[in-house]
Formats: C-alpha cells, structure tokens, sequence
C-alpha cells in the first residue's frame, strides 16, 4: 500500500506517469497535483480506478509557501508519503536577450524551488523507510541549447540537485533518480519546437515506461544517475 | 520506567578553529548535531530528551527539530558554564526520571543499535568504553608517573545512570563545588555505585579536531552509507 504524489499531472508526462502507475497493484493512492483542474480531471478519468484512491488537487506550485501546509495534509489524510514523482515543468524558450524577469521567475520557481521545497516537505515524511524519488529533468539541461536558457538551465539545476539528493538522502533509505527525455510529444515541447511532428518523436508513454520501471522496489541500481531518456529516430529510407 | 536523555551540546569550538560550535558544522551533508538527534529519533521508548546548548544556539536547534518534525519528545534547553553544570541543568529540565542517558552531540557516530544495547543493559549504570591502545603517562613538562595501560579504559558516550543517584551525586558535586569530566566519575566518587563498562566501537569518535571532520566523513561513508570509492 504506497503512496504516490505526482506533480505536473494534467497533462504530457505527469499524465502518462499517472494512467500507467494506476496500473501497479503495488500503489492505492495517488494525489495528483498541477494548476489546470481540468487537466486533473482528463488525467483521472484515464486512470485505472479499481481498488484505488486518486485525489487531483489542482495548486499553483510556484506559490512555495503554500507546499508545506499541502504535503502535510496528504500525509494526515494517507498516512504515508512513499512515492514522490517531480514532473512539472515549465518552458518559454528566448533567447538571452529577450528574457524576461517574469520569464527567469516562472521558469525556476516552477521547475527548481517548488521541485526543492516539495521535495524537502516530502523528505520530512519519507525518512526512515524504504521510499524514492524520481525529478524529470531534461536533455535540455546537460547540453547547451541556445534560445531556452532559462529552461536548460534550470534542468541543469534538477540534475545537480538529484546528484547531491541521492547522497545526501541515502542515510534514510530513499533512493533519488532522475531522467531526462529527449523530444518528447508533449506540450512543453510544442512549444520548444513547434515546427516539430509530434507523431515522429517520443511519445510520453514511452517516458511513463521508464518511469515505472524505475520507481519498481525490483529496481535498485539506477538511482543517483542522470538517465537520458530518448527514442532514436527511424532510419531515413 | 520512565527513561529521560541528555544531549550535551554545549560545546564552543575553540579546538576547531571556527566561528560556530563545532556540534552545528557539516560532517556528511547536515550539522553534526542531526546525526545524534536522527538516531534518537528512532528510539521511541525514551520519553523525553533534552539538548543543552549555548543560549545562542536554542532558538537555532529548535528550528533543526522543527525542520525534522522532531517536536514534542525533544526540547532545548541553555546549557550551563561547564559540562557538568549542562547535566545537572538537563536533569532538571527533564525531572524525575528512573534512567537518564547521557549522550554528546558531536559523537555523530554512535549506532540506534548502541543506544539499544546500553538502554536495555541489566545494570542500572553502564557506560561505553574502549582499551587504550597507546601508553599514557602521568605530567606535563616531566613525567611524573607510569600508567598500566591494561587498567584504563578510554571512556565514551552514550553512558546511561540511574536518575535518582545521578541527581543525589551531581548535588553533592555542586555543594562542594568539585568538577568532573563525565558522569561515570562523578557518580563513581560519591555514590561508589557499580557501573558496567560495555565494549564500546572505534567508529564512535568525538568530533573535536579538524582533522576529526575528514576523519569522519570517510566512516560516514564506509559504516554509515556502507559506500567504498567506485
């Protein structure tokens, strides 16, 4: 019986994670967390509900003060916190010279302060037994990609902070992972690349596999590495 | 049987060379201090524990437990202007208690398994120590005396006392204005009381040179994490 809290779960990757996780057996509860409450509510309605509680709250993650008094009434209400999936994110690619206050803002208080105050709030829940972690980073973070600064570097920062996470936490029994898809036909990635074919790219249920396997109690080799996650393209005839 | 802890962490660092106790420095990613606190956190029969500090330091120790949603158990309290002073206040502070473990905040290394040994110990009195594997001789400029090293235990800590003796002793102490270094010696003197010593661990060290954190982060690594280098 886990619990399983899931952020950026309206849509793309946090959805797939979450139709796919409803599926294990070994997970009763989800809380599912994103701004779009109609989001939420597509997500849930794809989900497998046999035998399963799923709670959408729909929350605004760039308000950090507001996580703290959120996580501890999941843990009043389930009891544990066992599965934390960072998977919200957020892109508005410009280049140096066009990037706003408002742009840097939005980008790291949604991709890297939530991500490190959910964590740290979660973390005070999950010491002491067997629990993981998984932050969706991105290629975009380990390779210089001119035009989305504030989006690679703030991956960048989720890779840095699952590296020292998976050392740091590793004294509790809570193991870190983090991947980082490549072209995935996702919103986000719309909106990096909009000249691009979706349907010739990763799709985020190909993502949801991964991440599935990773989170498994069977897989315990993987954590503290950056995994790149990424389809190769079909050989051109 | 009510039993009550004392965590000493009253230290002002002077031997580190550094601007804070020595108890709030980073060894292995958090203050030494939490290490200690994170053991006892898991030992859920004793009732209350009581860290003594500087009084600069409470609010600031406050704020680790709280970080950790270590409230109610766990409290802090100003320590006093020596060690023995700093027990005597937790006692105090912690009331009347059938058995209070004493234990230091920069002995981050001490095990739960340690804390349970010594908690579940028959005797009322035990203490942890390990053989001397140098010589120790008597003086200062000249040696004064010799030693037999097979005689002498390195003390450490956790150390656990029967609480009323413990108090009954460290009174006696203060009414004769007489300082001792530890416990064991103090409730030894004035109540002759028999105190078992208990094998304690080399990885156990008290964290009080410089070269004591680059010591320590290689056994966090090894006994803690359980990690050798790739």
């Amino acid at each position: 019986m886990k619990t399983c809290i899931i952020t950026g779960a309206s849509q793309g990757i946090g959805r797939a994670a979450a139709v796919r996780l409803s599926n294990e057996p070994y997970i009763t509860n989800f809380v599912l967390l994103a701004r779009s409450a109609s989001g939420l509510e597509g997500t849930v309605a794809q989900m497998n509900h046999e035998g399963k509680t799923i709670k959408a709250l729909p929350t605004d993650l760039s308000d950090i003060d507001a996580i703290e008094p959120l996580i501890k009434s999941i843990y009043d209400e389930f009891g544990s916190i066992d599965l934390l999936l960072n998977i919200a994110g957020y892109a508005e690619p410009a280049a140096l010279l066009d990037t706003t206050n408002e742009n840097i803002k939005t980008t790291y208080f949604i991709n890297v302060f939530a991500t490190i105050v959910i964590t740290r709030e979660c973390v005070k829940y999950m010491r002491n037994h067997p629990t993981k972690i998984l932050n969706v980073a991105s290629t975009a973070g380990v390779t210089p990609r001119p035009g989305w600064l504030a989006y690679a570097s703030s991956k960048a920062a989720v890779v840095s902070m699952g590296e020292t996470l998976t050392q740091e936490l590793a004294e509790y029994g809570i193991k870190v992972y983090t991947i980082s898809p490549g072209r995935c036909a996702t919103e986000l990635r719309r909106k990096l690349a909009p000249e691009e074919d979706p349907t010739t790219i990763m799709q985020p249920e190909d993502v949801a596999t991964v991440i599935a396997n990773l989170i498994h109690d069977d897989e315990t080799c993987l954590d503290g590495q950056n995994l790149v996650v990424r389809q190769l393209p079909a050989p051109k005839k | 049987m009510k039993t009550g802890m004392i965590i000493l962490a009253g230290g002002v660092g002077k031997r580190m060379n550094k601007p804070i106790p020595k108890q709030f420095l980073i060894l292995a990613g958090k203050p030494i201090i939490v290490h200690v606190l994170e053991k006892v956190e898991q030992l859920k029969d004793v009732e209350r524990v009581v860290i003594t500090c500087p009084p600069e330091y409470v609010a600031e120790t406050h704020m680790l437990l709280q970080h950790r949603n270590l409230v109610g158990r766990f409290t802090c309290v100003e320590g006093g202007e020596t060690r023995q002073e700093s027990v005597y206040k937790g006692m105090l502070e912690l009331g009347e208690c059938d058995t209070v473990v004493i234990h230091e905040a920069v002995r981050p290394f001490v095990s739960v398994a340690e804390f349970r040994e010594l908690i579940d110990s028959d005797h009322e009195n035990a203490i942890y120590g390990v053989r001397i594997p140098f010589t120790v001789l008597a003086g200062h400029e000249y040696v004064e005396d010799t030693l037999e090293r097979s005689r002498l235990v390195n003390v450490q800590l956790p150390q656990k006392f029967d609480g009323a003796k413990l108090m009954k002793a460290h009174e006696k102490a203060r009414a004769e204005g007489i300082e001792f270094t530890e416990d064991a010696s103090l409730l030894f003197h004035y109540e002759q009381s028999q105190i078992r010593i208990l094998e304690g661990s080399e990885r156990n060290i008290k964290i009080t040179e410089p070269t004591d954190l680059i010591i320590g982060e290689a056994i966090y690594n090894e006994y803690v994490l359980g990690r050798a280098a790739d």
